[in-house]
């Protein structure tokens, strides 16, 4: 036993329970007590603090053991159930987003009462209402059961929004103003983050009408209010007073601080819910990266490009995948029938075979 | 998946030396670790994180499987031992491994002899 002060043990044995946080609750039900019998048996005498290589290593390797076991958490029975949720609200935040962007920039150009972005026919607005309108076509669509539809019309926005966004990125050699900020914010009139969220949700899991089963219409109706609230706070602040600076940082935090009760709230009481609040705290990044100060990123450095492409890198491969698994699941199932009416033709053939005559 | 992985690719050090050590039967955590540096010729330390990564990677492949449990110094010792499947793939990166080295050995024969010559 390598380790001989009593003391010293117990301390470096608390630290090493504290790295072994960083592996899934499934792991350190299984492996805890050997893992931390062999991290003791390798220490060296005297020792009481985890050294620097094993800590990265124990929190590097936790974490990839996390997410390894992704597509399992989300093919489970919760995650599917978490999805059906993140399918039923995500479409709903998108489309409220964008009216609310609408009738924000609308009011701050002070050209029209904030009502108007619902006139489709007004041509400075046509592109954004013809979106909005499209989002409302998913929800509505995806409420009816149409889920497969209402993925392709939210994939075919994202995708539209990432081509909107690289046409742009590739003809001017600088940024945009506003540049990763306001890409982040809305791409191509999309907040991606979400977009993609909802395109995934309704894609891989039973789809809304699942979702409206699991939480109910007044716990829908909570979290969706929640949401658009928290994500959509500088467009609400700018309806109110079009000159609030909403860019400035307090504003930002306020309206991650107000997702995150939101997903603290309604979601953190059951498994579903956890899962839930873990998908749609994918769409806190954007917000989150906004209150860091990236107007210092030099403006020849394509980052909405690099950001548009990681999301389309991140997003596509897990449908695709995913696509893959439901139809390998699909032939196992049908090669399984295939060779059991294979034995039964056998069987048939043999009791034929020893009847007399 | 992963066994259809492993035909595909070639298997990594640090698996190849956990089924080199658990070959010969029964081993613990700690034992692997010191049995892989060993069989490695101390080139190859494995750290407890990786070791229990791969572990766990290859009990769900069914390569591997939990023998038995002892108490030692008040610490949990696992043991481990080799499936049949874990075995047979063993053997097989063995044989590709083998018969890596006998083109590399013909082949450096070769330029021995030509530059003898």
């Amino acid at each position: 036993m390598p380790v001989r002060d009593p003391d010293g043990a117990a301390v470096l044995e608390r630290r090493y329970l504290r790295l072994l946080r960083c592996y899934p609750p499934s792991h350190r039900a299984f492996h805890r007590e050997e893992m931390l019998g062999v991290l003791l048996d390798t220490a060296r005498p005297g020792q009481r603090t985890p050294g620097l290589r094993q800590a990265v290593n124990l929190a590097a390797c936790g974490l990839a053991i996390r997410v390894r076991r992704i597509p399992g958490w989300l093919a489970a029975d919760a995650g599917q159930d978490a999805l059906a949720v993140v399918s039923l609200i995500t479409p709903a935040v998108v489309f409220i987003l964008l009216a609310l962007e609408l009738a924000a920039v609308n009011a701050a150009s002070a050209r029209a009462p904030f009502w108007t972005p619902l006139l489709p026919f007004l041509p400075s607005f046509g592109k954004s209402v013809v979106v909005m309108i499209a989002w409302l076509a998913v929800v509505l669509l995806g409420l009816t059961g149409l889920r497969g539809a209402a993925a392709a019309i939210a994939a075919i926005s994202l995708t539209l929004a990432w081509l909107a966004q690289l046409t742009a990125s590739v003809q001017q050699s600088v940024f945009p103003p506003g540049g990763l900020l306001q890409f982040l914010g809305s791409a191509g009139n999309v907040p991606v983050v979400l977009a993609s969220l909802a395109a995934c949700s309704l894609a891989l899991s039973p789809g809304p009408q699942r979702g409206l089963a699991i939480v109910g219409w007044r716990r829908a109706c909570l979290m969706i209010a929640g949401l658009s609230a928290g994500f959509g706070f500088p467009a609400i602040v700018q309806l109110a007073d079009p000159a609030a600076p909403i860019w400035d940082l307090a504003f930002r935090l306020l309206g991650v601080l107000a997702i995150a009760v939101a997903v603290a709230v309604t979601c953190v009481r059951s498994p579903v819910g956890r899962r839930v609040a873990g998908l749609v705290a994918a769409g806190l990044l954007p917000s989150l990266a906004v209150t860091i100060p990236l107007r210092d990123v030099p403006a020849v450095f394509p980052v909405p490009l690099l950001v548009s492409l990681l999301v389309a890198v991140l997003v596509w491969p897990v449908a695709i995948v995913s696509w893959r698994g439901r139809v390998s699941r699909a032939s196992r199932e049908a090669a399984a029938a295939k060779a059991r009416r294979h034995e039964e033709t056998i069987r048939r053939l043999e009791r034929a075979r020893r009847k007399p005559g | 998946m992963y066994i259809y992985d492993m035909k595909k690719r070639s298997m990594q050090e640090p698996t190849f030396l956990i089924l080199t050590a658990l070959a010969a039967g029964p081993q613990h955590g700690y034992g692997i670790i010191t049995d892989a540096e060993q069989i490695s010729g101390g080139v190859t330390r494995l750290q407890t994180g990786t070791l229990y990564m791969a572990l766990d990677r290859l009990r769900s492949a069914g390569l591997i499987e939990p023998d038995r449990e002892e108490v030692a110094d008040g610490r949990l010792r696992r043991y481990y031992r080799l499936t049949d499947e874990g075995a047979a793939l063993l053997a097989a990166e063995t044989e590709r491994r083998r018969a890596s080295a006998a083109v590399a050995a013909r082949r450096l024969s070769v330029r021995l002899a030509g530059g003898t010559a």
